[in-house]
Formats: C-alpha cells, sequence, structure tokens
C-alpha cells in the first residue's frame, strides 16, 4: 500500500522551544503506526501540526494526499483524532456528545453507532449522564468513541489508554488490531512501551523534537532486541549527544 | 493564609497577564485613572444639566453593579471553569487535592477577589478623581469620601454575590427565590417611592452625610453579609439529578435550518444546563439595564421627548452586544480542534447564537417601551437596538476573535471598539433624537456589522487558535 502519511523537514518553533526539528517519516496505508518519546518531546505536537490544528513553521505533511498546512479542514473531515488532554463538553450528556459530533461529521445513522459504541465499551447507563459527572476514563472512553465513529480511512490517537482499566485497555487493543486489518491506518502516540511492542507494525522516536529511529517492529524483534530496552538506550544516548 | 492568599492573587494576576498581555493589561489601571481623571473635568458642565446627587447615584450603583459582577465570578465560577476548562483548574477549586478546608479557601478567594478588584478598578478610579480635585472644583475631603464610599459599594455587590452564591450551592430554589423576591421589592419600592429609595442604599447614604456611626454600622453590616456566605458556604455540590433526557437532539431539530446548527444546538443545551445562561442574563443583563433606566429617567427632564427611549434602546444594544461574550468567553477553542470545525466556523456560530439570544434585549426593549408609555414608538425602539447590537458584536468579534474579555483589558483595542462604536452611537442618537421613526434606518448598521463578521472570520483564521 502507499503512504498514507508523508513527512518532510517537519519543524514546529514556540517561542524559544524547537517542539519539532525538520522531522521527516512516512506512514504506510493498514499499519498501526508507534509514535514514541519522553516527555515533551514532540509528540502531541506532531500530531496537532498532521491534522492542521497548528501551523508547522517549516517543512511539510500530506495527509490522506492532503496538505496539513493548507487543507487543514478537510484532513480533519477525513481523519478521527483523540486530543491529549480535552474532555467533551461538560454540559452534554455522552449520548447527546456522539448526536453533536454525528451532526458536525454529519454522520446519517449516528443514534445506532453511537449504541453499538456505548455497547462494546461497557457505557450501561453512563449515555445519559453529563460529561462533567463521569469518571476520567470514562470520559477518555467517550473521546475514544467520538475517534472512530466515522470510520476514518486514518485515525491519530494521542495517548488512547491513559486512564482505562486493563480489561478496557485489552477491549481498545483488539479493536485497534482488528481496524488495521481493515486497511485503515492507526497513528499512535503512547509512553506504554509494552503495548506499542504488542500491537504496532511500525514505530518512531522522538527525542528533543528530533527523529532517532523509525522502521518496523520486525526489524527490531529479527536481532533479538525488545522495544522498551531498544527505546531506553537511544533515548539515553540521544541524550548524551 | 497569606500565602494562599498570595498565590491566588498571582494566578489571577498571571490568567489576566497571559490572556491579555502584560503590558496592556499593567496598563488598565492607568486607564481608569486617565477616564476618571478627565471626567471629573467635566463636571462643572454637568452639574447644571445633572442634580449632582443623581451623578454621585449612578457612580455608586456603577460599582455595586462591578462588585456584583466580579462576585459573579464566585456564584458562576465553578460552571464556567466546567465549560471552558473541562474541569475546575484554579486554586480556588483544588480544595480536595490540598490539605486545606473548602471555608479557609474560600475566604481567600473572596479576600482575593476584594483586594485585586479593589486595586484594579476602585483605587484607580477614585485615584483619578481625587487627583483632579485641586481642578475640578470638588473638595478633597469629598473625594476622598467618594473612594471610601465607592470601595464600600463595590464590596456591597461583591459580598451580596457571595451570599447568594453560598445559597445556590446549598439549593439552586433557594437562590431563586431570593433573587426573585429581591428584584420584586426593589421594583416595588422603587415604583413606590422613586429614587429617593438610593437612600437607603448604605454606602450612597454615608456620602451624602458622613458620621462615624454610620461608617461602623455600614461596615458591620458588611461584615455580617461576608460571615453569613461564610458560614452558609459548602464545598460539597448538592446532589443535582445525575441522568438527563436528550436535548440536544430537538435543539438541532428544531434549528435545523441554520448553517451551525450542531454549533448552534450545543451551545444552548450548553447554557441552559450550565446556569450561564440565567446566571448572565440576570448580572449582565437585567440588573446592569435596570440600574441604567433608573438613572435616564431621571435625567429624562433635561433629554428631549422620546430621548429616554431611544438612547435606553441604543444602550441596550451595546449591552445586548456582550452576549457574544457570554457565548465565547465561557467556552474553549481545544475540544473543537479534533473535529472538522475551524476558528471561523466557529466565530460564525457564536455570532448565529447570539444573534438568536438577540430576543432578550429586543424583548426587553419592547416591555420598556410599552412600560415607559412610548409603545407607538416600539418598533423603532426595537430595531434601533437589534441592529446596533447586531454592528456592536460584529465589532467585537472582529477585534477579539474568540476571547472578547480581551477588550475589557486591552487598552489599545478598548480603544478602537470605543471609537468604533462611539461613531455610530453618536450618529443614530442624533437620528434617533429628531424623530425617533427615523431609527429604522439603523437597519443599514446590518451591512458594516455583517461586513465585521466576514473580516473576523478570515483575520482569525489566519492565526493558531490562543490559549491552547
Ligand atoms: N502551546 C505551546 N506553547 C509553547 N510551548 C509548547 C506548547 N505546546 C507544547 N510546547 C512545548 O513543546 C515541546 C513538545 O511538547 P509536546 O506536548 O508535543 O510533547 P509530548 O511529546 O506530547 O509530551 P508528553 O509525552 O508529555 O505528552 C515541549 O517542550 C512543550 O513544553
Ligand atoms: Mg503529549
Amino acid at each position: 500500500m502507499s503512504a498514507v502519511l508523508e513527512v518532510s523537514g517537519l519543524s514546529k518553533v514556540y517561542g524559544d522551544v524547537t517542539a519539532l526539528d525538520r522531522v521527516s517519516l512516512s506512514v504506510e496505508g493498514g499499519s498501526l503506526f508507534g509514535l514514541l518519546g519522553p516527555n515533551g518531546s514532540g509528540k502531541t505536537t506532531m500530531i496537532k501540526v498532521l491534522t492542521g490544528q497548528i501551523r508547522p513553521t517549516g517543512g511539510s505533511a500530506r495527509v490522506l494526499g492532503l496538505d496539513a498546512e493548507r487543507e487543514g479542514l478537510r484532513v480533519r473531515e477525513r481523519v478521527g483524532i483523540i486530543p491529549e488532554q480535552e474532555s467533551p463538553p461538560s454540559f452534554l450528556t455522552s449520548m447527546e456528545y456522539l448526536e453533536f459530533v454525528g451532526a458536525v461529521r454529519q454522520i446519517p445513522d449516528i443514534r445506532e453507532r453511537a449504541d453499538e459504541w456505548f455497547h462494546l465499551l461497557e457505557f450501561g447507563d453512563k449515555r445519559d449522564v453529563l460529561c462533567k459527572d463521569l469518571s476520567r476514563g470514562t470520559r477518555q472512553k467517550l473521546m475514544f468513541a467520538q475517534a472512530f465513529i466515522h470510520e476514518p480511512a486514518l485515525a491519530l490517537i494521542d495517548e488512547p489508554l491513559i486512564n482505562l482499566d486493563p480489561l478496557m485497555q485489552d477491549v481498545v487493543k483488539e479493536f485497534l488490531a482488528d481496524y488495521v486489518k481493515s486497511g485503515k491506518t492507526v497513528f499512535l502516540s503512547t509512553h506504554i512501551l509494552e503495548v506499542a511492542e504488542e500491537i504496532c507494525s511500525s514505530f518512531a522516536v522522538l527525542h528533543n523534537g528530533k527523529l532517532l529511529y523509525s522502521g518496523p517492529i520486525a526489524d527490531l524483534a529479527a536481532t533479538g532486541a525488545h522495544l522498551p530496552g531498544f527505546f531506553l538506550s537511544l533515548v539515553r544516548k540521544g541524550s548524551h549527544a | 493564609m497569606p500565602e494562599l492568599f498570595m498565590r491566588m492573587m498571582k494566578e489571577e494576576w498571571r490568567m489576566h497577564s497571559t490572556i491579555f498581555g502584560q503590558v496592556s493589561f499593567a496598563l488598565f489601571p492607568f486607564m481608569i485613572f486617565g477616564i476618571s481623571f478627565m471626567g471629573s473635568f467635566l463636571l462643572p458642565y454637568l452639574r447644571p444639566a445633572l442634580p449632582i446627587g443623581d451623578l454621585a447615584l449612578a457612580v455608586h450603583a456603577m460599582f455595586l453593579v462591578l462588585g456584583a459582577m466580579v462576585g459573579e465570578f464566585g456564584l458562576m465560577g465553578n460552571e464556567m471553569m466546567n465549560r471552558r476548562f473541562g474541569q475546575a483548574s484554579l486554586l480556588a477549586y483544588s480544595a480536595r487535592s490540598l490539605p486545606l478546608s473548602g471555608r479557609f479557601i474560600f475566604v481567600n478567594f473572596v479576600l482575593k477577589d476584594t483586594v485585586y478588584y479593589f486595586f484594579l478598578w476602585v483605587l484607580p478610579f477614585g485615584a483619578g478623581y481625587v487627583a483632579a480635585t485641586p481642578f475640578s472644583g470638588a473638595s478633597f475631603s469629598s473625594a476622598l469620601l467618594l473612594l471610601l464610599t465607592l470601595a464600600l459599594a463595590f464590596m456591597w455587590g461583591l459580598c451580596t454575590v457571595f451570599l447568594l452564591s453560598s445559597v445556590y450551592v446549598r439549593s439552586r430554589a433557594a437562590c431563586g427565590v431570593l433573587v426573585t423576591v429581591g428584584g420584586l421589592l426593589f421594583l416595588a419600592s422603587f415604583l413606590l417611592k422613586g429614587p429617593a429609595l438610593a437612600l437607603l442604599f448604605p454606602p450612597y447614604m454615608l456620602y451624602c452625610g458622613f458620621s462615624w456611626k454610620m461608617l461602623l454600622s455600614t461596615c458591620a453590616q458588611l461584615a455580617a453579609i461576608y460571615a453569613l456566605s461564610l458560614l452558609l458556604f459548602s464545598a460539597e455540590e448538592t446532589g443535582t439529578t445525575k441522568v438527563h433526557g436528550d436535548l440536544f437532539a430537538p435543539f438541532l431539530a428544531r434549528f435545523g435550518f441554520l448553517q451551525q446548527s450542531p454549533l448552534v444546538a450545543k451551545d444552548l443545551v450548553d447554557m441552559y444546563r450550565s446556569g450561564i445562561g440565567i446566571g448572565q442574563a440576570i448580572f449582565s443583563f437585567a440588573i446592569p439595564l435596570v440600574l441604567i433606566w433608573v438613572f435616564l429617567s431621571l435625567a429624562g427632564p433635561f433629554l428631549p421627548l422620546h430621548g429616554p427611549i431611544m438612547l435606553f434602546s441604543m444602550i441596550t444594544g451595546v449591552v445586548g452586544s456582550t452576549i457574544y461574550t457570554w457565548v465565547t468567553e465561557f467556552d474553549s477553542f481545544g475540544p473543537y480542534a479534533c473535529l472538522p470545525i475551524s476558528v471561523s466556523t466557529l466565530i460564525q456560530s457564536k455570532m448565529t447564537t447570539c444573534a438568536l439570544l438577540q430576543v432578550l434585549p429586543g424583548a426587553f426593549i419592547a416591555i420598556m417601551a410599552v412600560l415607559s408609555g412610548e409603545a407607538e414608538n416600539l418598533l423603532p425602539a426595537v430595531v434601533l437596538c437589534v441592529s446596533f447590537s447586531f454592528y456592536a458584536a460584529g465589532v467585537m468579534a472582529y477585534l477579539c476573535g474568540l476571547s472578547p474579555s480581551v477588550l475589557v483589558y486591552d487598552v489599545k483595542v478598548l480603544f478602537t471598539y470605543l471609537v468604533l462604536d462611539g461613531v455610530v452611537f453618536a450618529i443614530f442618537s442624533a437620528v434617533s433624537l429628531a424623530n425617533p421613526l427615523y431609527a429604522i434606518s439603523s437597519l443599514l448598521l446590518l451591512l458594516p456589522g455583517w461586513g465585521f463578521v466576514k473580516a473576523a472570520m478570515r483575520r482569525w483564521d489566519a492565526v493558531d487558535p490562543g490559549g491552547y
């Protein structure tokens, strides 16, 4: 399959912080791509730039064949996003929030789809509770549903497993693995290396805004290395450099 | 105590100065000082036209409202933070993560508000007046007295709202009853007694005839209200119903004809459930307008025939345009950023919501026109009010995008806003005072208003959305 995501020389500078420093990478369609890196390495910034939420300072990114900077709105029509820390609107219920997303994305059978998601993510009676009264993990589940409800060709998800209990993490991991089998692509930013190793087909490591590594998980496995050890030594080396 | 207090002061300062820019914000008290300093020079000219007592009353009323509006943040703060940030994130709402009691934090919060806004608004205003005494002919001691009584009026507004907020947390119904009964009592006694009623307002009473005894009793009353609100304070939210029926779908269906119907429906549900709609309608709309009306009717004899209602409809228009601030200020762009929604779409939808809510000022002006025996001018008054409101909201959207509170604190933006609105205000006062029917021509304002909205959409799409 061809690349759904192509990034070349991408930079983002906030004032005196260089959050992304000339990053180039490409992601094949149908893959589950893991973006790894320590706190503040630029993962969230990367997702925001790729989805046209903020403008890059240099370089370019093509997402599903669209220019992320100039056609951000069209990119966001076609992809699904789980933002890093946003919560759903406090005074809507879970159901109302998904109806809102459905109205914005013009999904006709939104209520049926929402019900399927509530079932999969075990919402029970939480579907009619205001988002501000939901637990942190339940809100995260809602953000997950929101990102996938229109079955996007590409989903960019920032720490989707955070605050989920182990059972729910399993449900989500299984969903993601199935999702990419149908030819769709997932771009996942995470700190949980074991999960990345388990489900990702390729990964990249960012450190201080620079790309340290990018390649298939299989290459790593072939050398007998494990992701956590590989990651730690890579980042430590990066820090000394 | 001092430590938490200082931290809260710093937090408030940082919040304002990051939103508005350090320099612009630091200039704010100086601007207030300047306005009141210059304003003092107008006094000798105003005096023949207006009884000085009425002017003093208006200024006291203004500070009372100011206090109430600052305090409103205490009342609505939690809901606002909930809407804007998803979760409460100010120190004041972090009671559970700190080894401090909720009441202790509330005391600090109240003190912080009192002191902070005293320095931001009350002191600069009073100081401007005091500094102008050598030139304005007012006596120095009466200027000092004014500073004192304005501060008291401000605190009066503040602590009344804190009291209401304490009651509100315990029982929304009780709070509603208090506000309604209080409002009715005020109206009834105003109709019976007229402006003399103001003499019952202790800070104003003190200004009219100072005595130490009265000062003491005023302070004691203030302290009592503060104490009562602390006593009633409870950090726990009372259990509101947890399960809610679907409001979004019906709203969406009703407003389906609008271009941005999902966003409009979301905002309406949001404002309705959070109570921000009601809170704002009372504190930022009804109370200030009723006070302005009282003042305008005092000035009635000095204005041309039909003057009060036409001026009032323009003022209501200005206040009506601030509905744009209610719908934007308590919302942040963050949660929309993951959807195919651009800043311009959001501005457009907020303007639409604001336009829908113009039924509020429209109806208000219609009622006032009928009540004041100006029923024959009802149509021009409503048209003038709503057109002016739309124009002013458009200007606001253009100047401030999605964070209109910049307006209040950024001197440059405020100046531009005042000029753009002031010119139009002057033109249409002249037009409508000449003949109320001419006010219908204010429909023309819809054109530049629309132009500003379009320009706002272009302008604010071109920058990264702020605060996120
Ligand atoms: N709006 C902003 N203004 C200024 N600096 C920012 C802004 N957003 C991010 N940064 C900085 O950019 C760098 C990268 O931040 P980013 O949020 O992309 O990191 P991250 O890899 O997602 O970290 P984490 O793992 O903690 O989520 C950090 O140094 C951060 O402080
Ligand atoms: Mg991040």
